[in-house]
C-alpha cells in the first residue's frame, strides 16, 4: 500500500469507496481482483470488504426467490473464495450471510409462510414433516405461532400480511434497495432474536445435520423447501438479511473491543507476555490491559513477512492497512501507556521463553478442531510455549472461526514473495537455492490452552460448539 | 558455527595488520567533528550537551595519543610500566562506550557508514532499563576500534579484535584458530624484558593485555578460553632454564600442534564419522552456518551420497546464506528457510545436522541462537538430532537457561537498512507525545526536506521511546534431551557424555 492517506492505492479503502458508487457485479470482480492480486489481505480487511460487499449483494438483489438469493450468494461466494481459498475469512462471512438467509426464512416458516405455493391451500406441516421429520418438535419450541395458530387462520393471516408486504416490497425494489430498511421494523425483531441467541437456534439447527449428514442431499432438500417456501414467500426477506449483515459489521467492528474487554481477567501485574506479529486485536488486548496493570511485552518480529508491520504498530500503535476510519480513534502504541517492550526476533523464542509467563497469538484462521492458522512462526513460539510449560492464548474474533477442519493442513498455508528472504538482487543465490518463504504456520490444538474470542474464552475442544453455533452444515461447503 | 576456518583464519592475521592503522586514527577526528554540531539538533541528547563537550575532548586527545602510539607501534614496547598501562586502560574503558570511532566497521546489516549514531546509542543504552533480560551481559562495553587498546597489545591481535568485532572472524573453531596464529605471531615477536623469566613475564604480562583487547572487541568463546587455558598452562610449565629462542620455538610447534590436533584432525575424524550418517534420499536440515557441518555435506556430497539439505537461518547474521551458497556452488540441492518457516522445513527433513558453540558439562548445547527452536521441532517431528562438535569446545560450564551466560549483539541491527526505509512512511502516525516526533516537526517547519529524514531517523525513533527496546542476543541453549547424539573426534555420544570427554580431553 502507498504511504500516507493515498487514498486511490487499491485496497481495502479503495474498494470500499468505490462499493458505494458501483454495482454489485463489478464489485464482486473487483474485490476478487483485489483477493488476487493479494491487495487485501488479513482476516480483518477481507471480512470487512466481504461483508460490505454482500451487503451490496443483498441489497441489489431484485426478486423475492429465497432459494435464488441463497443461489446468488453462494454463486458470489465461490467466486471469492476461489480467488484467495486461503482467505478464509472470506468463506466464513459468506457463510454467515448464508446462515442469516434461513435464519431469516426458518424465523418465519414457522409462522407463515408455510402456506401452499399457489392458493395457500396446502397443508404446510404436511410438507414440512415430509422433510425434516425429525425437526419438527424442535421448532415448535421456539416458533409459538406454528401449533397455536389454526389453519384457516393462518392462511387468511399470511394472504393478508404478503398482500401488504407486496405494497411495501415491490415499488422500492424497481427504484432504490437502500431505503426501505427501516419499513421493516417488524420482522427484524425475529431475525434479531434468531442471530444473536445462537444457543437456542443452533440446537434446532444441528440435527438437521445429524438428521441429513449427507450435505449434498441435505443441501437440495433444502433448496427445494426454500424454493417452495419463498414462492409465495411475503417476509421481507431482504432487508431482514440486510440487517442481519449490518449486525456482522457491528460485530466485526466491536470484536477488539469486546476481546480486549476481558483483558483484566488474563493478564496480572508483571507478568512478561510475549506476543508476535503485529495485530491489532492483540495490541488492544494488552492496551486494555496496561490501563490498570503494569507488565512486560516481548514482541516476536515475526522476520521477514510480518516485520516491518510489527515495528510499526510498535512505533505508532496502528497498522497501516487497517487505518480506514479509525483517525479519530485516539490509540496509541503500548509504549506509551507506560509498558516496556522489547523486540526480538524470531529466533529468540526459545530462548527467551524461560522467563515469559504468557503467550498471546494472534490468528489469521481458526479452525473448527481447535487448531489455528496464524503467522510464520506461530508453530514455533507455540510449541516453545509448550516445552516450557507456559500457557498459550489466542485471541481472535468469531469471524476469524472457521467451519474447515484441517484435513490438508498444506492447503492452507500461503507461501510469499520469496525475495523478501533474500533478495532479488543476489541473483546467483536464488538462481541455485530454492528459498521458501512460508506466510503461516498451522498451530495445531493441543499447543493452545485458551481461546479469547469476543464470546469469551473457551477451551480449544469447545470451537466445534461455536462453530456450529455460527454456521449452517448447508452451507458448510459453499 | 564456524565460518570458514583455514583460508580465511589463516590468512587473516597475516595480511591486515597495516590497514587498520591508517584508516582508523583518520576516522577518529572526522567523527569528532559531526558530533560538535549535533547535539543542537539531537533532542534525545540535548540535555547531556555540557557532558558531550567534554567526552569530546576528551576523545580528541585520546584520538591525538592513539595516532602518536600507531605510528610508532610496536617499538616502544617498555614506554610505560603495567601499573600505569593499567590506569590508562581503565579510564580508557571507562570512555569506551562513548568513544567508538568504528573504523572499518562493517555489519550485516548496515552498509552505509553510521559511526556517530552508534557511538550515542551505547551511551543511552545505560540510560534505558535492560535489566529485565540481559541486563547483566551489558556490564561490558564492547569496543569496535583499535583505540584505546593498551600499546603492547600486538598489531595481529589488533586486526584479529576488529574481525572480531565485526563478525568477519565469526564462529568458534575459527576465532579460535585465528587467535592462536595471532599468538604464534606475538611469540614471535616478543622478547623477554631483562630480569623475568619468559614463562613468568609471557602468560601475565604480555598475553594478558592481548586477550583483553579480543575480549574488549568480542567476548572470548569457550573454545577460546579453552585454547587460552591450555596456552598459559604450557607457557607455565617451560622449564626457565630453556634458553628464549628455543622455547618460543617450542611454543610456536605446540600451537601449530594443538590446531592439527585439535581443531584439523578433529574436524576430519568428525567429518569422516558424520558422513557416513547421511544416507541416500536424505534431507539434512541444518541451521545457520558451521564450518564442520559444511565439511561434512561436502564430504557426503563427494562420496556420491544423493541428499538434499535445507538450511534454516536467521538474524542477524544470515550465516545460513553462505552456507546455502557454497553447498549449491558444489551441486547439492538446497532449500533455504528463516526460522520463522522452521515448522515447515522440519516437516520435510529426515536429519538434523548443528554445529555447535560449545558443548556444556551437563549435555545442553550452546550455540547459534535459533538451535533450540530448530531441534525442538526435529524433536516433535521424531527427527535424529546431530551435534558435530570437536572437543575443544567443551566445557565444565553448566547452563540451564539461555539467559545467565550470553553474548549481546547491537540491538539496532534488528531493523536493517531496509527494514528502516520501509519504516520512514510510518514518521506521520508516531505518537504526538514522542520526542521524535516533535524533533521532526520542528525540522519540517525549518526545512521542508523529506530527504532528510533517512532511514536513520527510524533508529531514533526507537531510542527516543522511553518503553521500546530491541533486544539481541548471538546464543542460546538447546536441551539436552532434543539431541540424540554428539560426534567428536572421541566418537558419537550421547549429550551426558560430555562431561566425561571434557575431562579426557583436558587431563591428555
Amino acid at each position: 500500500m502507498a504511504q500516507g492517506p493515498v487514498q486511490l492505492a487499491p485496497g481495502l479503502i479503495s474498494f470500499l469507496k468505490s462499493l458505494k458508487t458501483t454495482p454489485a457485479d463489478p464489485s464482486v470482480e473487483h474485490l476478487t481482483s483485489l483477493l488476487k492480486r493479494r491487495q487485501i489481505r488479513n482476516s480483518r480487511p477481507c471480512a470487512i470488504a466481504t461483508t460490505a460487499l454482500m451487503l451490496r449483494v443483498v441489497g441489489e438483489f431484485k426478486g423475492r426467490d429465497a432459494a435464488k438469493l441463497v443461489e446468488r450468494i453462494r454463486q458470489v461466494g465461490r467466486r471469492l473464495t476461489a480467488a484467495q481459498p486461503r482467505e478464509v475469512v472470506v468463506g466464513n462471512i459468506v457463510r454467515r450471510v448464508l446462515g442469516l438467509v434461513r435464519e431469516v426464512l426458518d424465523d418465519n416458516t414457522g409462522g407463515d409462510s408455510h402456506t401452499g405455493s399457489d392458493a395457500g391451500h396446502h397443508t404446510p406441516a404436511h410438507h414440512d414433516s415430509m422433510v425434516r421429520p425429525t425437526l419438527s418438535s424442535s421448532i415448535s419450541t421456539f416458533s409459538p405461532l406454528r401449533h397455536a395458530a389454526a389453519e384457516p387462520m393462518d392462511a387468511s393471516m399470511t394472504s393478508d400480511m404478503s398482500d401488504s408486504s407486496d405494497l411495501h416490497r415491490r415499488p422500492p425494489l424497481l427504484t432504490s434497495h437502500t431505503s426501505y430498511a427501516p419499513t421493516t421494523s417488524a420482522p427484524l425483531v425475529n431475525s434479531l432474536f434468531g442471530l444473536f441467541s445462537q444457543p437456542d437456534d443452533s440446537n434446532a439447527s444441528t440435527p438437521t445435520g445429524a438428521a441429513s449428514p449427507d450435505g449434498k442431499s441435505a443441501h437440495s432438500l433444502n433448496l427445494e423447501r426454500l424454493a417452495d417456501l419463498s414462492r409465495s414467500t411475503n417476509i421481507d426477506l431482504k432487508s431482514e438479511v440486510m440487517d442481519g449483515i449490518r449486525e456482522l459489521q457491528d460485530e466485526l467492528e466491536q470484536s477488539d473491543e469486546q476481546i480486549a474487554g476481558v483483558a483484566l481477567e488474563h493478564i496480572h501485574s508483571n507478568e512478561i507476555i510475549l506476543t508476535h506479529t503485529a495485530s491489532t486485536t492483540v495490541q488492544k488486548f494488552l492496551l486494555s490491559a496496561a490501563k490498570k496493570r503494569k507488565f512486560t511485552v516481548v514482541h516476536a518480529e515475526t522476520y521477514p513477512h510480518d516485520n516491518t508491520a510489527t515495528h510499526g504498530i510498535l512505533l505508532t500503535g496502528r497498522k497501516r492497512e487497517t487505518r480506514l476510519d479509525e483517525d479519530d480513534d485516539p490509540w496509541k502504541p503500548l509504549t506509551a501507556a507506560g509498558i516496556p517492550v522489547y523486540v526480538i526476533p524470531d529466533s529468540h523464542v526459545f530462548a527467551i521463553m524461560s522467563r515469559v509467563n504468557k503467550v498471546i497469538l494472534a490468528t489469521h484462521t481458526v479452525l473448527a478442531n481447535g487448531g489455528l492458522v496464524a503467522a510464520a512462526g506461530a508453530h514455533m513460539i507455540a510449541k516453545a510455549a509448550k516445552e516450557h510449560q507456559t500457557p498459550v492464548v489466542v485471541l481472535s474474533g468469531v469471524y476469524k472461526l472457521s467451519p474447515v477442519y484441517p484435513f490438508d493442513i498444506d492447503e492452507l498455508i500461503e507461501y510469499g514473495d520469496a525475495g523478501r528472504v533474500v533478495p532479488y538482487e543476489d541473483g546467483e543465490f536464488v538462481d541455485k537455492v530454492d528459498v521458501e518463504h512460508p506466510l503461516y504456520d498451522y498451530v495445531p490444538a493441543d499447543l493452545v490452552d485458551l481461546y479469547i474470542t469476543n464470546l469469551g474464552g473457551h477451551a480449544p475442544s469447545y470451537l466445534y460448539r461455536i462453530v456450529a453455533d455460527h454456521y449452517r452444515t448447508e452451507d458448510i461447503t459453499l | 558455527m564456524s565460518g570458514p576456518i583455514e583460508g580465511e583464519a589463516v590468512a587473516a592475521p597475516a595480511a591486515p595488520p597495516q590497514a587498520p592503522n591508517d584508516q582508523a586514527i583518520p576516522a577518529a577526528p572526522a567523527k569528532a567533528d559531526p558530533k560538535g554540531t549535533k547535539p543542537a539538533e539531537d533532542g534525545a541528547s540535548k540535555k547531556l550537551s555540557g557532558a558531550d563537550l567534554k567526552k569530546q575532548k576528551q576523545l580528541e586527545k585520546q584520538a591525538k595519543r592513539a595516532q602518536a602510539k600507531a605510528t610508532a607501534p610496536a617499538a616502544t614496547q617498555q614506554g610505560g610500566s603495567p601499573k600505569e598501562q593499567k590506569q590508562k586502560e581503565q579510564k580508557q574503558s571507562q570512555k569506551k562506550d562513548e568513544a567508538r570511532p568504528l573504523p572499518i566497521r562493517r555489519r550485516p546489516s548496515q552498509s552505509g557508514a553510521v559511526p556517530q549514531q552508534q557511538a550515542k546509542k551505547e551511551s543511552k543504552r545505560d540510560q534505558k532499563n535492560l535489566g529485565l533480560f540481559f541486563g547483566h551481559l551489558y556490564s561490558q562495553p564492547r569496543q569496535h576500534s583499535m583505540v584505546g587498546a593498551s600499546k603492547d597489545v600486538h598489531p595481529a591481535v589488533l586486526a584479529l579484535g576488529l574481525q572480531y568485532s565485526s563478525y568477519v572472524i565469526c564462529g568458534s573453531t575459527a576465532r579460535m584458530v585465528a587467535m592462536l596464529l595471532a599468538f604464534k605471531a606475538v611469540i614471535e615477536s616478543y622478547q623477554t624484558p631483562v630480569g623475568t623469566s619468559l614463562a613468568r613475564h609471557l602468560t601475565n604480562h604480555h598475553l594478558s593485555p592481548q586477550i583483553d583487547y579480543l575480549r574488549g572487541c568480542r567476548p572470548l568463546s569457550i573454545s577460546m578460553g579453552n585454547a587460552i587455558r591450555w596456552l598459559k598452562d604450557l607457557i607455565i610449565k617451560i622449564d626457565p632454564s630453556t634458553p628464549e629462542a628455543e622455547a618460543k620455538r617450542d611454543l610456536v610447534e605446540e600451537i601449530d600442534m594443538f590446531i592439527r590436533e585439535r581443531v584439523t584432525a578433529a574436524q576430519k575424524l568428525i567429518r569422516d564419522q558424520a558422513a557416513t550418517k547421511i544416507l541416500p534420499g536424505d534431507v539434512i536440515l541444518t541451521y545457520a552456518s558451521s564450518s564442520i557441518v559444511e565439511q561434512t555435506l561436502l564430504q557426503a556430497h563427494k562420496a556420491g551420497v544423493p541428499f538434499t539439505v535445507i538450511v534454516v537461518d536467521s538474524k542477524p547474521l544470515f550465516e545460513g546464506k553462505t552456507l546455502a551458497r557454497k553447498l549449491a556452488n558444489q551441486g547439492i540441492t538446497v532449500r533455504y528457510y528463516l526460522i520463522t518457516g522452521a515448522s515447515h522445513a522440519v516437516k520435510d527433513a529426515s536429519k538434523v545436522f548443528l554445529g555447535a558453540h560449545a558443548m556444556m558439562s551437563n549435555g545442553r548445547l550452546y550455540s547459534r541462537v535459533g538451535t533450540a527452536l530448530v531441534s525442538m521441532l526435529a524433536r516433535s517431528q521424531s527427527l535424529p538430532v546431530l551435534v558435530l562438535c570437536e572437543s575443544v569446545k567443551f566445557t565444565e560450564k553448566v547452563a540451564l537457561d539461555s539467559i545467565v551466560g550470553n553474548e549481546v549483539a547491537p540491538a539496532d541491527e534488528i531493523l536493517s537498512e531496509a527494514e528502516r526505509a520501509s519504516l520512514l512512511p510510518l514518521e506521520l502516525h508516531l505518537p504526538a507525545t514522542h520526542p521524535s516526533r516533535n524533533k521532526s516537526d520542528h525540522d519540517k517547519f525549518a526545512a521542508a526536506d523529506d530527504a532528510k529524514s533517512g532511514p536513520l531517523d527510524v533508529l531514533k525513533w526507537v531510542e527516543g521511546s522511553d518503553n521500546l527496546h530491541h533486544l539481541q542476543v548471538l546464543y542460546d541453549v538447546t536441551p539436552a534431551e532434543y539431541i540424540n547424539m554428539v560426534i567428536t573426534e572421541y566418537g558419537s555420544l550421547p549429550p551426558s557424555s560430555v562431561p566425561v570427554v571434557h575431562r579426557l580431553s583436558t587431563n591428555t
